[in-house]
């Protein structure tokens, strides 16, 4: 009889580890998958960081690029009035006596130089330019009220 | 009969766990980035400047630029101003346009960042 009872102990002790050892496999394959799953979720996290890295990257070399470009405008800009001052009181000029002495002259300079105004303007709002400008290289073709605007290809002699 | 209870038992068990042995079918969720759409306004239409005529009047001319005017049937009138406003208006002219060249360049410059990079947010 106990003899009985101590085989049926062990009988149901080693379903009972069996069972156990197949919940436990069951799990560790539950665990296994689930590790998997991060796995994949990390390394496509990782890729995704590093295209938003890049194209972060890109954006601030665009960035730069465009600041760079816009502070040579406005230096451009500094310059061209400069010079517009200078034309009129470079070697203390005084365009008013300069009118009175050689009425027609200045009358035809400050026409041309109305004109090539205008033209800079129409530029600025964004014409195109014509041929002759884009050749222009020599300082007698340039429009000189604006020539980084208007003659592209001009190199100012420094 | 002793066998058939026991079938038609196990056969009312799979008739009621029968419709969960595939499971359910899981609802997929997934995410398409579209990109914002783009504005694509025209750039703006470039100015055409006309041209004006600048007379130089000093003391000395005055009578026969009038003169002049009124023999080409315009009227002897000149708004005028003095050669230091006239160095004036040719600054504010230069200033005009450079606001307009940087203004335009600003939104070239928008454009070809927000677009270009086909990263628009």
């Amino acid at each position: 009889m106990l003899l009985g009872k101590i085989k049926m102990f062990i009988t149901v002790l080693m379903i009972a580890g069996v069972a156990g050892a197949g919940l436990y496999v069951m799990k560790l394959r539950s665990d296994n998958a689930v590790l998997k799953a991060n796995q994949t979720k990390l390394e496509t996290a990782i890729t995704e960081q590093n295209k938003v890295l890049e194209q972060q990257k890109k954006d601030f070399s665009a960035i730069l690029e465009s600041n760079k470009k816009l502070n040579n405008l406005v230096t451009t800009f500094k310059k061209d009035l400069q010079d517009l001052d200078k034309r009129f009181t470079k070697k203390n000029r005084d365009i008013g006596k300069l009118a009175l002495q050689r009425t027609k002259s200045i009358e035809r300079i400050v026409n041309g130089g109305g004109n090539n105004a205008s033209r800079c303007i129409e530029l600025a709002s964004g014409a195109e330019h014509t041929e002759a400008e884009l050749k222009a290289t020599l300082k007698s073709e340039i429009n000189p009220e604006c020539p980084a605007l208007a003659n592209p290809n001009y190199v100012p002699f420094q | 009969m002793y066998h058939f209870n026991k079938i038609l038992a196990v056969a009312f068990i799979i008739l009621l766990t029968g419709c969960s042995i595939g499971g359910e079918k899981k609802i997929k969720i997934f995410s398409l980035e579209k990109p914002r759409e783009k504005l694509n306004y025209p750039m703006p239409t470039p100015l055409e400047m006309q041209e004006i005529y600048w007379h130089i009047i000093t003391s000395k001319n005055a009578q026969e630029v009038f003169k002049k005017l009124e023999e080409l049937g315009i009227d002897p009138v000149l708004f005028g101003i003095t050669d230091k406003d006239f160095q004036v208006l040719a600054r504010n002219f230069a200033q005009i346009r450079q606001k307009l060249q940087e203004t335009n360049n600003l939104l070239l410059e928008y454009k070809k960042y927000y677009e270009d990079s086909g990263k628009s947010e």
